[in-house]
């Protein structure tokens, strides 16, 4: 088994210029170098921890890499200009390598706050300050203390009270350099107020192995409502690890949609902490791995308050000798009573040699509760093959309609109509269908 | 034989790695004409029907199955298709996510070239056309390829996509079976819209009733895995009065004496 080695360049001393470069407060600093020691203090994941089970551990390997401290070069690419052209996003921000390149559209609701996470440390302190590192800390893994530790910038959302943001909102995070990265994303939503935010990861080939981390952290307030995107079609350089967790109070509802297109590899961990009754999440994954691509999906859904319910659906397609694990656990806490929580996973496998591994786990601890967990990983329906080719349609489209129908169950419940468009054409593109290419 | 037909040679076939189900099948449907092929179940009617088309759960273990003259047993099922060969399956897989629009277009443009895609108002044209010969509303081809069909949805979209794609020839597998007498009739003048010159095909069918509104130009009845008598459309009333037994005592096999004899339903 491949161990994971230390990274020479994540050091003190790396973490202190960090600091100093951002002209950061001194409980920030404490939180980095904090943040550091626990990095330091945390093992290495193993093949044999529980949530890492069947991950090709050594794909997410950082030694070697040095620290990215910004891009070659500030322009903002075709490629990423085009996406936020065809998206669904009003107003975007284009972060390259940790710096801000571009911040596009404009957003006309008072008093809400969506700019970059340096540019809020300085002029939202008290905000950052109350809700940073509160859903995603170093205590969570090794990856995400490296995150917490060396973030270099990222999102921040704030929503207050009351306002519903009409347009959505996205972030587009880039690069044009190798090494290891982290990113850091925190959103807001107030007391009954509601927003649509997209993170979108997204380069060109970039020609060297980049390792980009991310952290993900939202806290939603009584009554707020959040649709949320992640989607990762990041060139086939990059491995990515991500962690999204929510913490949900009172009559809160969140959506989320988890998409793996990119990379090398990519392991993304939604999470959602229940913890207000009447809480609602609705968590959507999808995933389309080609050309070897491993992706790696670990769901939490934690009830920690009665009456609330989750329901997750992650469905992927295989091809070409690529790999898929999904690991899921519904934790209910004791006093979770009325509690629904659902979770489903399906693999469609389009050759012998890829494979997809499924692991739905359930620890219920109250009485009074409907949870039910389902996983199947299966080859494409000869029949419905059989059946498309009968009337003509050649191989390389008959798979293409039955991946389609396939992942029709989760993308019907995608609200964003470009962002549907989106992912139909790269999974065209990937299945090579005649007459499509994905767009830039 | 003639140039332009359908012609089935002594076909013998199994399932795969499994029992002979197709014992030395002799038939021809030249185009034009309407043909029935009626049997009692487990005959091997509908396995006639998906080898045909390309199956890829049979083996073909000797024979051959021509279209205008040519083998098409060398080709996969897109190619027969290709070819001018259309199955109307019994049973009608769902595939959500792919509207039926989008799906017929799909296969029209897998008969062209590329470049050469049916225009927009051709398409629409055509199928309007199809839709009203069902007697369907126009807001079903925008749903999803049979999902959440009824049975009589099913196979009504069986015959639209028929009209729609126009192939040479056709073979019908027991459309009519789970149909009421309404559903029927719409079926039947489906398949009589496609009736000309250039079409056609072999209806397959338990049940003599279909006959009486798409009737057929010549009647094969088929038993352990042949075809043991062909007659003319009376043929067909005899069977539905009479039974199948009598057939296969005929043609040499035991009587089954099960519930071949059919319920007088219909005109």
């Amino acid at each position: 088994m491949a161990l994971l080695k230390d990274n020479a360049a994540v050091t003190e001393a790396a973490v202190d210029a960090l600091i100093a470069r951002f002209g950061e407060p001194d409980w920030l600093a404490e939180e980095r170098r904090a943040a550091l020691r626990t990095y330091a203090a945390t093992p290495h994941p193993t093949s044999r921890d529980e949530v890492w089970r069947y991950t090709q551990l050594e794909r997410f390997a950082i030694d070697g890499l040095e620290l990215v401290d910004g891009p070659r070069d500030t322009s903002v690419v075709d490629r990423v200009s085009m996406r936020i052209l065809d998206s669904d996003a009003e107003a975007a921000l284009v972060i390259k390598n940790g710096e801000v390149v571009q911040r596009a559209g404009h957003v006309g609701e008072s008093g809400l706050i969506f700019t970059d996470l340096r540019t809020a440390v300085r002029e939202h302190e008290a905000l950052v300050r109350e809700h940073l590192y509160s859903v995603v800390n170093a205590t969570m893994s090794k990856a995400a203390a490296l995150d917490a530790a060396l973030w270099t910038n990222g999102t921040f959302l704030y929503v207050p009270r009351d306002v519903e943001v009409a347009l959505p909102l996205g972030t587009f995070t880039t690069a044009d350099r190798g090494g290891l990265s982290a990113g850091r994303t925190l959103i807001i939503v107030d007391v009954n107020a509601k927003v649509t935010f997209v993170d979108e990861y997204t380069s060109e080939p970039i020609g060297e192995r980049l390792a980009h981390h991310a952290a993900t952290e939202i806290v939603l307030k009584d009554g707020a409502k959040l649709r949320y995107v992640s989607l990762q079609n990041w060139s086939r350089e990059v491995v990515q690890q991500n962690k999204i967790r929510a913490r949900l109070a009172r009559d809160a509802r969140l959506e989320s949609l988890t998409v793996s297109l990119g990379g090398d590899a990519a392991r993304a961990e939604v999470e959602v902490d229940l913890e207000g009754p009447g809480s609602e999440s609705e968590m959507l994954g999808l995933y389309f791995a080609d050309e070897g691509q491993h992706y790696n999906q670990y769901t939490l859904q934690h009830h920690a308050s009665d009456h609330a319910l989750s329901d997750l659906l992650f469905k992927g397609a295989l091809r070409d000798a690529s790999t898929a694990v999904y690991s899921g656990v519904i934790v209910v806490d004791p006093g979770a009573q009325k509690t629904d929580a659902y979770q489903t996973n399906r693999n469609l496998l389009l050759d012998d040699e890829s494979e997809a591994v499924s692991i739905p786990q359930l620890e219920i601890k109250a009485n009074d509760v409907r949870c039910s967990h389902g996983s199947t990983t299966g080859p494409v329906p000869e029949d419905q093959r059989f059946y498309l080719m009968s009337r003509g349609l050649r191989p390389e489209v008959a798979e293409h309609v039955l991946v389609t129908g396939f992942l029709h169950e989760v993308m019907s419940r995608v609200t964003l109509p470009k962002l549907a468009q989106y992912v139909e054409r790269v999974v065209q593109a990937k299945l090579g269908v005649p007459g499509v290419k994905e767009k830039l | 034989m003639s140039e332009h037909s359908l012609e089935i040679r002594d076909l013998h076939a199994r399932v795969a790695d499994g029992e002979a189900i197709l014992n030395g099948v002799n038939l021809v449907v030249p185009r034009g004409e309407v043909h029935a092929l009626m049997g009692p179940n487990g005959s091997g009617k509908s396995t006639l029907a998906k080898v045909m088309a390309g199956d890829p759960q049979y083996e073909i273990t000797g024979g051959d199955v021509l279209i205008d003259g040519e083998s098409i047993l060398a080709l996969e099922p897109d190619e027969r298709a290709r070819a001018g060969l259309y199955l109307a399956f019994q049973y009608p897989v769902e595939v959500p996510g792919v509207s039926i629009a989008n799906f017929l277009r799909l296969a029209l443009n897998a008969r062209r070239e590329e470049g050469d895609e049916i225009g927009v108002m051709e398409f629409y044209a055509r199928l309007q056309r199809a839709v009203k010969a069902l007697d369907w509303d126009e807001s079903i081809i925008e749903r999803n390829l049979h999902e959440g069909f009824s049975g009589g949805e099913k196979k009504r979209s069986e015959i639209l996509q028929l009209l729609v794609l126009e192939p040479s020839y056709a073979i019908l597998d027991e459309t009519d079976s789970g149909l009421d007498v309404d559903a029927l009739k719409v079926v039947a003048k489906g398949v009589n819209a496609a009736r000309g010159p250039e079409f056609g095909a072999l209806v397959i069918t338990h049940y003599q009733r279909l006959l009486n509104y798409i009737v057929p130009d010549k009647v094969h009845v088929m038993a352990a895995g042949r075809i043991v008598k062909e007659g003319s459309k009376e043929l067909a009333m005899e069977l539905d009065t009479r039974g199948y037994d009598w057939v296969r005592v005929e043609a040499g096999l035991n009587p089954v004496g099960d519930d071949e004899h059919a319920p007088r339903v219909g005109a």
